[in-house]
């Protein structure tokens, strides 16, 4: 169908590549949108307070203090932006190792939001660290005994992974089939090792708090907190990937045309899933608490009935939808119950690092507006980094082979 | 043997030789193993605290820190310690109306939860006793913070290049054969500086001997698995102000099975997903690559 | 030293760790080394149905110079500025040997997607869309009788020649390239989806390539929607 359309005459690799065949008036031009001047306003805000950040220090930026180190920055930026790209490795095992093709199309997609989110992920964590230029200490100085030490090994060989596998489109779109060829061919190695990887941080997010027992509410403590947040991660990650592709089909429509798949059959298929895990991950959560010995603490107090909102309407409740909609082929439906459990789960990560922790505190956090506004600006540097990626490289829809040359 | 443990602890209490001595184990004794026996350790005894803040006063002094405040200021709420002051003295009223006098400062535990928790070892701890802060391989995560059940390490969240401050149990003058600073001066004998094995001893002898007049436990012989600043006192521990929650446990050996976790994932996964890759490819046959591997479609 | 059970942790759990990594790379060796030897003496390959994608979709080739219409018909502009129209190669596929096509007369005006032609089949019968608009001015006289001209489908099987209305607006609808190799592939899939929802009835052989005369399968009652749903043309 592209070959069909003239082809205006080829302006040089810029312009080709970088402003979509446009001449660079154009591109600025058509760069003035709303969305576009929101972004920027939130930019021009957020992005200088990062630097403001390193010269003034935390306490002049942050809440924080000495009761509650940890807040939004690592709460939301870390915790949950890492959570919330897990679609990586859940779609990437999907296509590659259980050989459901029919995912293919939503594969890179996912990838790239995974690799945005860690990349975003990590830019937040430096801003958050007092000094990150020692971070290198994790490579020398075998402090092995921390579950942060294997978050952040793991965390950095994931995302070497991911920028291994997204390198795929990006020298398509480079056309340098010298660097894609072989890169293609390892894929199933960088799956495994990208599931490996996975299962590994996720999990391990979860074990930080282990250590903490007397500051985090008992709903929320387990000894086994690992493993919820390693299921909870793949549900983040199948919800995601619903939200994600159902955005990118109306945003990028034209992306679309002649490349057709059907985007609500995947969304079905991916809503069966995400019932079915969500259903387990509920009744394991409530395993935890027996476990835990903390029964009683269920609808009791503000903590008590706050755990049962999670649960029962951000946990069961998508669950549930999940399955009636995958049932009577509802795609619509599936799409709303994805919002509903990635809420859910930025609600669980959020409830664990700042509202049930250190909640016999009688001073509680709540996160400065120079926080939120670093926090809102990183999301939006995401948001703009894929649709800059998407609009120009073959991430919704592939090239030919032995076609290097973009749509 | 009584009579020469006491003279010894008395010489630890006055002078160095007691750092010079062999370490006698509880063992060649044959009583059960105490964690830590043969680290140096401090017993706090509240009881005999006159509450003078001549610690606080030693230790600024020691550490570079600015002079404490004024005794009206520092009795009049608890003050947990901070940045600038690695060790505080509290004042909590009998019903008598006498006065306890407590001092909080870092517990340095055996299985200490911060060293554990940092990934860099910027918190360590040494075999001596202290646990110690490594400024230079900080990385400013705050994870020691989040894992301190007493939270005592604290950070410099005003300065552009902050650090993380507590109390050092100076290791320093510890390995050049001295006491710490706030031990040394000591008028009224409230710190016994000696060996942990033999502080814990001491205080049992106190507490669940004959005296009577003890609060019977001693806070810190199994707290966080065992931390080598032990506190005896004649009123409830909570009233103090100390964390009666804290795990009988070492928090380190908490999270044992979770770090148990990564090894193991990094040996099964493998084989199960390649395992699960053959299975579902399963019908590619002569030995085609299947649709997954190597010639990717598109 | 005083043997601290604390501090030995460390060198202990860098051990693990260092023994998972190595064990890591000796894997890929060790599942290589199992994975290798010959595979079993394969009998001769059985049509299964293929629910995965095909490798390459080899076994449908689109001339450069044809497009297709999404009824399933094909146009391509010749030199003379006439355009040749022809049934694809899955439509052939689905309908077998075809018994004969009423082949519109010269002089005929057609409009795109609009029904133009006729074919019978297994005692069956369906209508064929246009894909442009334009006047009819030739029909294959070879084909009209007889012959299932499925084997050059896009060559000596064409049906008919039109003089093209305005050849670029009707060509604008058509697909080709990539995009219709997808497209082509997607309807083999829903076709046989449609025909053999069940597994039972084996229309794909291996490599995703559709057996002649699928329509065969269709029960009679069904014949009409399933075709006029393929070829584009309602009842007729």
């Amino acid at each position: 169908m592209d070959s069909a359309t003239t082809v205006p005459a080829q302006g040089s690799w810029v312009q080709e590549k970088i402003f979509l065949g446009m001449t660079l008036k154009e591109y600025l031009k058509s760069l003035w949108t709303p969305f576009n001047i929101v972004a920027a306003a939130i930019l021009a805000v957020g992005l200088p307070l990062i630097v403001y950040r390193f010269y003034a220090g935390l306490g002049a930026t942050t809440n924080l203090s000495q009761t509650q180190p940890w807040g939004l920055w690592i709460g939301f930026d870390m915790m949950t932006g890492i959570a919330l790209a897990a679609g990586g490795f859940t779609i990437g095992a999907t296509v590659e190792i259980f050989g459901l093709e029919d995912y293919h199309p939503i594969e890179r997609p996912a990838i790239l939001t995974g690799f945005l989110g860690y990349v975003i992920a990590i830019v937040g964590l430096c801003a958050d660290l007092g000094k990150p230029w020692n971070m290198v200490g994790i490579f020398s100085n075998n402090g092995t005994q921390s579950v942060l030490f294997e978050v952040a090994w793991c965390v950095c060989c994931y995302t070497s992974v991911l920028a291994l596998e997204f390198a795929v489109p990006f020298f398509e779109w480079l056309g340098w089939q010298r660097f894609y060829r072989p890169l293609k061919k390892i894929l199933l190695a960088l799956t495994v090792l990208s599931v490996m990887f996975s299962t590994m941080h996720q999990s391990a997010l979860g074990s930080l708090f282990i250590i903490a027992p007397g500051k985090l509410h008992p709903l929320w403590y387990s000894e086994s907190m690992f493993f919820f947040f390693f299921l909870s991660a793949v549900i983040a990650g199948i919800s995601m990937v619903i939200v994600e592709s159902a955005i990118s089909h109306k945003v990028f429509a034209s992306q679309f045309e002649g490349h057709h798949f059907d985007a609500d059959e995947l969304t079905l298929g991916l809503g069966k899933a995400g019932a079915v895990v969500m259903f387990a991950y509920f009744f394991l959560k409530l395993q935890g608490v027996i476990d835990n010995h903390a029964i009683e603490y269920i609808g009791r107090g503000f903590y008590g009935k706050w755990w049962l909102v999670e649960m029962l309407g951000f946990v069961l409740l998508p669950s549930v939808m999940y399955a009636w909609a995958a049932r009577n082929r509802r795609a619509r439906v599936v799409r709303v119950a994805g919002v509903i459990a990635v809420t859910g789960i930025i609600l669980n990560r959020v409830n664990i690092s700042m509202v049930a922790y250190n909640w016999t505190q009688p001073v509680r956090y709540v996160p400065s507006w120079m926080e939120i506004m670093v926090s809102l600006a990183l999301v939006t540097v995401g948001i703009l980094a894929f649709r800059w990626i998407v609009n120009r490289m073959p991430v919704l829809h592939e090239l030919d082979q032995g076609s290097p040359a973009g749509h | 043997m009584k009579l020469g443990r006491r003279t010894f602890l008395q010489m630890g209490a006055a002078g160095t030789a007691a750092l010079t001595v062999t370490p006698v184990t509880a063992k060649a004794f044959g009583r059960e193993e105490v964690p830590g026996e043969g680290e140096r350790a401090v017993l706090v005894d509240t009881t005999v605290c006159v509450g003078c803040r001549g610690c606080e006063a030693a230790c600024a002094e020691a550490n570079g820190l600015p002079d404490p405040v004024a005794d009206a200021e520092a009795y009049a709420t608890r003050r947990p310690t901070g940045p600038n002051s690695f060790t505080v003295v509290n004042q909590v009223e009998k019903p008598s109306g006498e006065s306890r006098y407590v001092k909080r400062q870092c517990m340095h535990c055996v299985e200490p939860a911060c060293a554990s928790a940092c990934p860099v070892r910027a918190i360590d701890k040494e075999p001596t006793g202290p646990v110690a802060y490594h400024g230079d391989r900080c990385m400013g995560c705050r994870y020691c913070m989040v894992a301190c059940p007493w939270s005592m390490p604290k950070y410099q969240y005003s300065k552009a290049i902050p650090l993380v401050r507590k109390c050092t149990f100076c290791a320093t003058r510890q390995a050049e054969g001295k006491k710490p600073a706030c031990v040394s001066v000591c008028p009224s004998g409230a710190l016994n500086f000696g060996l942990r094995g033999e502080l814990v001893e001491e205080a049992r002898r106190r507490v669940y001997g004959n005296e009577g007049k003890y609060t019977q436990h001693i806070y810190g012989e199994q707290e966080a698995g065992g931390t080598n600043w032990m506190y005896i006192t004649d009123i409830p521990f909570e009233e103090l102000g100390f964390e009666v929650k804290v795990n009988d446990n070492s928090y380190p050996k908490l999270v044992k099975g979770a770090l148990g976790v990564p090894p193991v994932v990094m040996t099964l996964w493998p084989p199960l997903l390649m395992g699960m890759y053959a299975f579902s490819h399963r019908k590619d046959k002569n030995g085609k690559k299947g649709a997954g591997e190597g010639g990717h479609h598109g | 030293m005083f043997g601290h059970d604390f501090l030995a942790g460390y060198s202990a759990k860098l051990l693990e760790y260092g023994l998972a990594v190595s064990y890591l790379v000796l894997f890929v060796a060790f599942w290589r080394y199992v994975q290798g030897g010959t595979a079993k003496a394969q009998p001769e390959l059985r049509a299964t149905p293929h629910r995965e994608r095909a490798a390459s979709s080899g076994w449908f080739e689109l001339p450069s110079d044809v497009a297709l219409h999404p009824g399933h018909t094909w146009a391509r502009l010749l030199a003379d500025g006439s355009v040749a129209v022809g049934l694809d190669d899955l439509g052939h596929r689905m309908v077998g040997p075809v018994e004969s096509f009423e082949l519109p007369a010269a002089g005929v005006t057609l409009a795109q997607g609009e029904p133009a032609v006729r074919l019978h089949a297994a005692g069956k019968s369906v209508a064929l869309v246009s894909p442009v608009d334009g006047q009819v001015i030739a029909y294959n006289a070879a084909v009209a009788d007889s012959s299932d001209g499925s084997n050059e489908p896009y060559g000596q099987g064409w049906l008919f020649k039109v003089q093209p209305a305005n050849w670029k607006l009707s060509r604008a609808q058509l697909l080709d390239g990539p995009a219709a190799k997808d497209w082509i592939e997607e309807e083999a899939k829903r076709l046989v989806a449609r025909i053999a929802p069940r597994a039972g009835v084996e229309l794909l052989q291996d490599g995703g390539v559709p057996v002649h005369g699928m329509a065969r399968e269709i029960d009679p009652e069904n014949w009409d929607r399933v075709a006029s749903q393929f070829f584009h043309t309602e009842g007729a």
